[in-house]
Formats: C-alpha cells, structure tokens, sequence
C-alpha cells in the first residue's frame, strides 16, 4: 500500500501511464510473493494461512527434557479443519491421540480416553490456541492469547508467539512457528525451565485448494493491502 | 357472679398467650410447605432439600469492570471469604487453597489413583505407567509432572486427579473461574451454617455482601444466588408481607368500624375479640408446633377479617329494645343470635379441621390458628361483651345507607335467579370441557421469582452445577457396603457411558473407593525387592533410569503400611465436601445412602435401559427429581382432596343435624356450590394453575359461605329481619372479602392463591344466598333502629 498511495495522490504528467504502471506494480507484488521485507505481517500471515481450510500432514516431534537422560522422540499424523478441529494422533513410540473440537478436547491413551473442556484448563488451552489459531489462520484467537511477531515473507515466515497472559508465560515462554505459503513447517515449544519441543512437520497431501490458493494469496494479500 | 368469672378467664387466657406469643419462634422458611409424610426415596430427597449441600449452595457472580478486574477481585475476594471461616469452601478456580490438602492425596494416591492394581506393578504396567507420565514432560503440563515424577513415575496423581476433577468445569480466565456466555466471574461457595438454619445463613450471606464492598467500590457488582439466598430472601419477603397486610387489615378494620358505628368506643370493643384471636391463635399454634410460620401470621390477617364479624353482630344486634330495661340487650342477643352465630362457628371448625390432617404443616399450622383464633373471638363475644357492653354500642355511622343498599339488593337479586343459575351451569360446562386447572406443583408455593431462578439457572450453568435431575439412590448397611455397592454401580454406568446412553455420572466411590478396593491395591503393591527387580527392567535403555527412582520405591513401601481411608480419615479437607454431597450417612433408624447424580447427554437419558442396566444390584432406586416432586405433589394434592370433601361433608352433616329438613339443607349447598363452580370456572378461564392452596380457599369458602346461606335461611323462615341484621351480614361479608382480598394481593404464592378462591368465592355465596334463598316479605318494608 505504500506504493500505492503515491500513484493516487502525487500529481501525474503521465495519465494514460497510470494504469500501466500499477499493473505493474502489481505484478512485481506477486512475483516476489510479498510488497517488500518488512511489511508482511500478522494481518497478512493470516490472510495466507485462512485460505486453507483443511490439511493432513506428519510430524516427528523431538522433547529436550534436562531431567532425562536423553531426549523423547514421537511421531505420527496431525490434521487440522477449519474453523476449529485439530487432531493430533501419535503413533510412535505408543499410540496416543489429542482431538480439539471447538471447546472440547480429547484425550485418548490406549483404552482410555477423557474429555475436557478447553478454557477450563488454560495450561492445554494455550498449546491448542496457538497451534490451531496458526493452522486455520484466525487472527482474532492469536491475537486474543499471545503477543505476535512475525518476520520473513509469505514463502518463508517465521511466527513467535509469547502468552499474554502472566501466568500462562509461567507455562509457556514462548511458542516459534516456521512455514511456507499456508504450511506450518516445524512447531517450537520453549518452557521456562528451558525444556524444548521442536515439531517438524511434512505436509501429507496437500488439500486441493491449497495447492490453488498458495499461488494466489500474495496477490489477494496485496489486493486487500492495497484496499486499506 | 359467672360475668366476671368469664372476664377474669379471659383476662388470665389473654395474658398466658401474650406470653406465650412474646415467647414464640418464628420462621419463615418454605421447608413447611414440603410434605412431612414421604415415602423412603422421597425422604432422601426431601431431607437433601432442607439440609443437604444443596441448601448450603451459594452460587456467586462478579459482574462490570473488565475480565482482569473481576478475575483479580475473585482471588483476592476468595482469599478473605476463605479467611472469615463462615465457608467450608469457596471455589473460583484458585488451585493455591489445595496445597495441604494436595499433600494428603499424593500421599494416598496409591490407594486412591484407580489404574493400581496387580498389573500396574509387574514389568509391563510399570513400563506402561513410565511412559504415559513422560508423555507429558516437554509439554505446558509436563511442570506439574516434573515437580514428583522421581517419586510417582507411572503417574497415580494425573489418574487421580482426571478422576476427581469435574469433566464440566468452568471456564477459567487469568487462573478465576468465568462465565462462558456472559462478562462475569463465578464463584461456588459452601457455608459452614446448616442449610436449614435460615439465621445462621443470613449472617453468612450478609458478611458475603459486607466484604464485598471495598470491590463494589471500584465499579464492580454482586450477584449471589443459591438455595439459601433464596429461601432468606423469601423469610424477609414474607416478614414484609405480613407486616403489610397486618397494617392493610388494621386500617380496613377501622374503617369498617368507623362505616358501621362511627364510634371510637365501639372499634375500641371490636378490636377485643380479633386481639383475642390473633394472641390466641398464635400461642395454640406455638404450644402445638413448637414454632409459628411467617405465612400463617399472613393468613391470620383473615382471621381478623373474621373476628370482627362477631364484633359487629353483637354490637349491633344487642342494642336494648325501645322499652326494655337497661342491660337486657346481651340477654336478649344469647337468646336469638347466638344460635346462628355458634352455628356458624362450628361450621367453619369443621372447615379448618380439614386442615389438621394435611401432610403440610404449614397447612396444618394455618387449621390450628385459624380454629383457636375463632374460637377464643368466640369466646371473648358470648362471655365478656355481655359483661363490658351489655347493651352493644351505641353510634350509627353510615349503617342506615349500607342496610337500605343491602335490603335493595336483596329485594332484586332473587329476580336474577335464573340468569346466576345460567351462569353456573356455563361454569360447570367449562370447568367440563376445558383441561383441568389442577396442575399446580410445589415451585408454584415458592416465592421465588422468574428472573431470580433465571439468574440461578444461568449461575449454575457457568460453574458447571447443572445436572439431568435423575439420579441414583443406593443404601446399604453401612459406609464400607455402600461405597461397594457405589463401586458395583459405577462399573455398570459405564458401560452406558461407553455405549453413549449418558454423558456420565458423578460416585462418591471415585474420590473415597471402598474399603475393599482400598484393601486390594494396597495388596497390589510389591515389597521393595519385587518392585526393584521389576522397575529395572521396566525402565532398561529407556530415559529415566531405576536408580533414581529410590524414593518411589520407599514411597511404594511406606503405603503398604498405610490404613484405609474413611470417610472420617477425610475431616477437614475438600474432599470431605464433595463426598458428603454424595455419601448420606445412616443411623440406627436408617441406612446409609450413595446419591450418584447422572448427566445426559445430546439426547434424554432412557429410564428403562437405565433400570435394565442396573437389574440385580440390591438397594439401588432411580429417582427422577423433578418427577419425583410431581409424583410426591400429586399425592398430597389427592389427599388433600379427600380431606377437603370430608371437611365439606362435615359442614353438612352440621348444617343438616341443626336445620332437620333435606329442603333446607340442599337450598343451602345450592348457592355455595354454585359459587365453588364460578370460582373455579374463572381461575380456570384465566389460565391458572390450582393447587393444594387453592383447594384450601374452596374448603373455605364452603366454611365462610355457608354462614352466609345459614343467615339467609333463618331470615326466610323467622320472617326476615331488620336491616340492621342486613346490615351487619353485608358488613361481616365486606370484611372476609377485604381480608381475603388483601391476601390475594401478596406476592406470597401461599396466600395469593388462597385470597384469589376466597375473596370472590365469599362474595359470591352472600350473592348467590340472596337469590337463591328469597326472603318471605318483601325487604324494603324493613327500617333500622338507631
């Protein structure tokens, strides 16, 4: 938009040129998937990851744990719908599936499972907000629970998340998500006493309408920047 | 001399009530108007009413401000109210109250946690157990975990903490419990003070608000329901009313004095036999009961309504005749009127009488108060007006006007016979066709608003409090057996929790298991040799080697020796709380009973496949609550009924007994049952419930108006009388429907309804009386005496 509002507001010699030139502007817009460094941000990120509204993929998920002897290794499958459904099924070293509907989240353990209700234990609440607010890219929850930092650009963006909350930063210190266009690629959990998870995610099948929209959001990005 | 024989009796009765009225309890709880005679299932329920954990329920919102200031105002709030000590707990999501008592659990997890068994502490269980626990560390819960892994590797605290914890909870929002619909921050308080003890309960709901000022200030507001909100909400709404309508009456009284004497003299006569009454009334209900209800002191108020009419009778009908020696006016008045006047007393005996076998003592409360209080205004006209006003009391007032207006009604309401006989025939005819209006239940009697069980509803909700209303009653012998059998329940629930017939339930027996179940896992646990040789092998090339697990190994160690917990172990910590919401303990006279309270799910939980699910186990009925209550109504509203009817047949079995003459008697019922049906026809048309109360106001209006026809009568067949005798009937009919139409302006359920049947009901019969039983001679050539 700050190349934009120039074109509009600055007295032109060369009328017949104007058009020309924003579609050229444009067109360097979507080229480079980003206006310029520095100026994508939580706003857009969003607009990037809102355009996928379904995904499965694979994780492997690494605990640096200073109490263990060495650290915990797990993989298995995630998947996520939008507005607010995401499942995380371990399947190595044991079985073991997280499920959040809405409010609602599952856990099951072998035989057993049980449910509770999210906002009832924030300490689950704020892994959850932040991993399915990033997925389905609601701003609003992100918002609402961390303070936001965003850096790099649609094709490589890197998300850090710090509770709002104080006694939820007594839980979490700080969450970093990496990714590509609308493709969370690795979850990083740092706790306060300094134990680490780091999730590595490989987009399984990429829904359909995401392989679509991965080419378009920049341009629907700058379309709604230039809008503002 | 036996004048002042009976004056000195008087004297003596009205100082001994006065005494024994200054010397009364009051309350004003509804508990009076729960039925007192239940079945076994019903009593559970009943007694958990009055004085279960229910009843000491406050149910607390902070409302305004913004989500930090109220979250902040709740623990710093909660702190101080946990500090006054007028509360056995106050919830808000605060966990820093548990610590002690989290010290207590993690040292009997071993006994509590419901994974120990013979499996968890072989090789595999063990490897099992290891690695759920650190399937948690790395992970925001994992801190929790971290802090006693070293002691509780397979994680019996996480078990018995998902057990324990509700599944609904609230909405937590900066570590305060929150509404998930509303901007409000909730809290659950329990008071120490017994449910029923409404005193003790107002203090602690009064110190609730008290404290809650200083957070008040800053712009935030209190909202506070629950059980015992309500029902000293209700004792204060009551002690309003009543004081209300006793100075409602007061002033009717004096203007009806004042309407029919216009003599200060003659209302100072006619306030001795309501005084008398009223101090009557109340000692006889006080050395019965023990105690006197708020809503019978309201509906004494009517009793006002009806001692006054023996006032005016005697001070009217005894005025010395032209020509008769001074002093001959009472004689003459026990001669001719007094009759007529006991005839009437007894018939509105017989009415109330009905009343002392209700299953309601509140009911039975009104039948003793309203019989003393008649019969001592009785006694204070036949024995102590002759001595004090021999001669009635002088003054006219503007009784001239009111006896010619009665006399020109009387003389043309005959004339509308056949339309008031169409009129009843409608109203029979629609009391025929329409749906029966007696659907009443016992929330009707409660006085407790829509908006405030609205509030209590939605208060509930936040805090997760709201259950299915069914729930399940187990009794056993003693504490251990019922908890088995709890145990035994549970393990059958859920399978239909699997199978999804409901959502879930809540069992004592998960926070206290059984003594057997205790016994089992301890038995379960290895000795140290064992449990070493296994751990090594279940934690080889794994992340957390065995030896530095020594400390769970003497932990394993220390609760073998432990004993089994009790419900008496758990004194003094939360969990006492919530187990003895559920655990009802017995006594010789009864056994002990587990309440366990189902939830539903999406779809109404099948009461049959429930019955079918628990076929075989002993002691074990469903109780549906809210079905029950229904169930428990209906029954004493059909009691009630038949004691109505024997109270109705008693009045004429009286009637008929002094009348002799079938003709009389059915020329008697006929304008008051024409009256009954109207009555009802017109509640019914206008869409009201009936209950219990209003079947009260029937019985007496049967009571009331049959004075009234009994009156008529005698004037048919004595040739009429003056219209000073009009007057005085038209006067004594003004005050029942002045009294009884005060009471249908309470706002208190009980006294609405009756004052809504008895107000018209009374009117109706005086009118109906003068149509339907004419007088022989004509009423206009009567003229008053002045």
């Amino acid at each position: 938009m700050t190349m934009h509002r120039p074109t509009r507001s600055a007295p032109n010699p060369h009328p017949r040129l104007l058009p020309g030139l924003a579609a050229g502007v444009l067109a360097i817009a979507v080229a480079s998937g980003a206006f310029a460094a520095g100026t994508f941000d939580i706003a857009q990120l969003t607009a990037v990851l809102a355009q996928a509204k379904a995904g499965e993929a694979t994780f492997t998920e690494k605990r640096q744990v200073a109490m263990l002897d060495k650290p915990l290794e797990s993989s298995g499958r995630l998947s996520f719908q939008a507005p607010d459904t995401f499942v995380r099924e371990t399947l190595l070293p044991r079985r073991e599936k997280v499920a959040v509907i809405g409010n609602t989240l599952t856990l099951s353990q072998g035989s057993r499972s049980r449910t509770l209700a999210l906002d009832a234990s924030p300490e689950a609440g704020v892994i959850v907000e932040a991993i399915r607010g990033t997925l389905t890219g609601n701003r609003d929850a992100l918002e609402r629970h961390f303070n936001t930092e965003v850096s790099g650009n649609a094709a490589q963006w890197t998300l850090g998340l710090v509770p709002r909350e104080a006694k939820l930063r007594e839980r979490v210190a700080a969450i970093r998500i990496a990714g590509q266009q609308s493709a969370v690629r690795e979850i990083q959990l740092d706790l306060p006493d300094g134990d680490r998870s780091v999730m590595t995610i490989e987009p399984m099948t990429a829904p359909l309408p995401v392989a679509g929209v991965a080419a378009a959001a920049p341009a629907t990005s700058a379309a709604s920047g230039a809008s503002r | 001399m036996r004048g002042r024989r009976a004056l000195g009796l008087w004297l003596v009765g009205l100082l001994l009530a006065g005494w024994v009225t200054a010397r009364s309890h009051y309350v004003a709880d509804l508990s009076a108007f729960l039925p007192s005679s239940p079945s076994a299932e019903q009593a559970v329920l009943l007694d958990q009413l009055r004085s279960g954990l229910g009843a000491r329920l406050v149910l607390i919102g902070i409302e305004g401000g913004t989500a930090d200031q109220r979250g902040a105002a709740s623990l710093a709030w909660g702190r101080s109210l946990r500090a006054s000590g007028a509360f056995e707990s106050v919830n808000n999501g605060d966990n820093a109250q548990y610590e002690a008592f989290g010290r207590f659990l993690f040292d009997h997890r071993y006994v509590l946690s419901p994974a120990v068994d013979a499996q968890r502490f072989t090789a595999d269980g063990l490897r099992d157990g290891i690695a759920d626990t650190l399937s948690l560390l790395g992970t925001p819960a994992g801190a929790m975990v971290k802090a006693v892994i070293l002691r509780d590797p397979t994680g019996e605290t996480v078990r018995m903490a998902e057990t324990m914890l509700p599944r609904n909870g609230p909405k937590n929002e900066g570590g305060a419990w929150a509404s998930r619909t509303t901007e409000r921050a909730v809290m659950l308080a329990i008071t120490r003070a017994d449910g029923a003890d409404l005193d003790a309960q107002e203090a602690a709901l009064t110190g609730l608000k008290t404290s809650f000022a200083p957070y008040a200030a800053q712009g935030l507001r209190l909202v506070v329901s629950g059980a015992g909100t309500f029902a000293v909400a209700s004792r204060a709404q009551i002690k309003h009313e009543v004081e209300r309508l006793a100075m409602a009456g007061g002033v009717a009284i004096v203007a009806l004095m004042l309407i029919a004497f216009g003599s200060l003299r003659a209302l100072g006569m006619a306030l001795l036999p309501v005084a008398s009454g009223v101090l009557g009334g109340i000692a006889a209900v006080s050395l019965v009961f023990g105690q006197v209800h708020g809503i019978t002191l309201g509906f004494g108020t009517t009793l006002i309504g009806e001692a006054v009419d023996y006032a005016i009778y005697y001070l009217i009908q005894a005025r010395t005749a032209h020509g008769a020696p001074r002093g001959s006016g009472a004689q003459r008045w026990l001669g001719e009127s007094w009759p007529t006047v006991r005839l009437g007393l007894w018939t509105s005996l017989c009415g109330f009488a009905a009343l002392l076998f209700s299953g309601f003592s509140g009911l039975a409360q009104l039948g003793v108060f309203s019989m003393a209080g008649l019969a001592a205004a009785a006694f204070t006209t036949r024995f102590v007006f002759p001595v004090l006003a021999p001669d009635g009391a002088p003054g006219l007032g503007l009784r001239r006007r009111l006896g010619e207006a009665t006399g020109w009604c009387a003389a043309r309401l005959p004339r509308l016979r056949w339309p008031l006989v169409a009129l009843a025939v409608a109203a029979a005819l629609v009391l025929a066709l329409r749906p029966s209006p007696w659907r009443g239940d016992l929330a009707s009697l409660s006085p407790v608003g829509e908006a405030a069980m609205q509030q209590d509803a939605a208060l509930r909700a936040d805090v997760g409090a709201s259950d299915s209303g069914l729930l399940l009653a187990l009794s056993a012998a003693d504490e251990a057996s019922v908890l088995t059998l709890a145990e035994a329940a549970g393990a059958r629930l859920d399978k239909l929790v699997d199978a999804g017939a409901i959502e879930g339930y809540d069992s004592p027996a998960r926070l206290l298991p059984s003594a057997a179940t205790q016994a089992a896992r301890r038995a379960a646990l290895p000795d140290e040799a064992a449990l070493r040789s296994r751990l090594a092998e279940a934690t080889a090339g794994g992340p957390l080697a065995a030896d530095r697990l020594g400390e769970f190994v003497r932990d394993v160690q220390a609760a073998r020796q432990l004993p089994v917990l009790t419900r008496a172990a758990l004194q003094g910590t939360p969990l006492a709380t919530a187990v003895d919401a559920m655990l009802v303990p017995g006594n010789a006279g009864r056994p002990w009973r587990a309440l366990l309270s189902l939830q539903a799910g999406a779809k109404p939980i099948d009461e049959a496949a429930l019955r079918q699910a628990l076929a075989g186990l002993p002691g074990v009925q469903i109780v549906d609550i809210g079905g029950e209550l229904k169930r428990l109504y209906a029954r004493y509203l059909h009691e009630a009924s038949v004691q109505a009817l024997l109270g109705a047949l008693a009045v004429c079995l009286l009637l008929g007994l002094h009348l002799r003459s079938w003709r009389r008697l059915l020329q008697i019922a006929q304008p008051i049952a024409a009256a009954v049906v109207i009555v009802m026809a017109g509640l019914s048309l206008a869409g009201a419930a009936l209950g219990i109360l209003h079947l009260v106001g029937f019985l007496l209006v049967v009571a009331i108006g049959s004075n009234y026809a009994l009156f008529f009568d005698q004037l048919r067949h004595t040739g009429g009388g003056d219209a000073d005798t009009l007057a005085s009937l038209a006067l004594a009919n003004l005050a029942a429907v002045i009294s009884f139409g005060l009471l249908a302006l309470a706002s208190i359920p009980a006294l609405f309804a009756i004052g809504q049947v008895v107000a018209p009901g009374a009117l109706l019969c005086l009118l109906l009386s003068a149509a339907f039983i004419p007088a022989q001679r004509p009423w206009s050539c009567v003229k008053i005496t002045g």
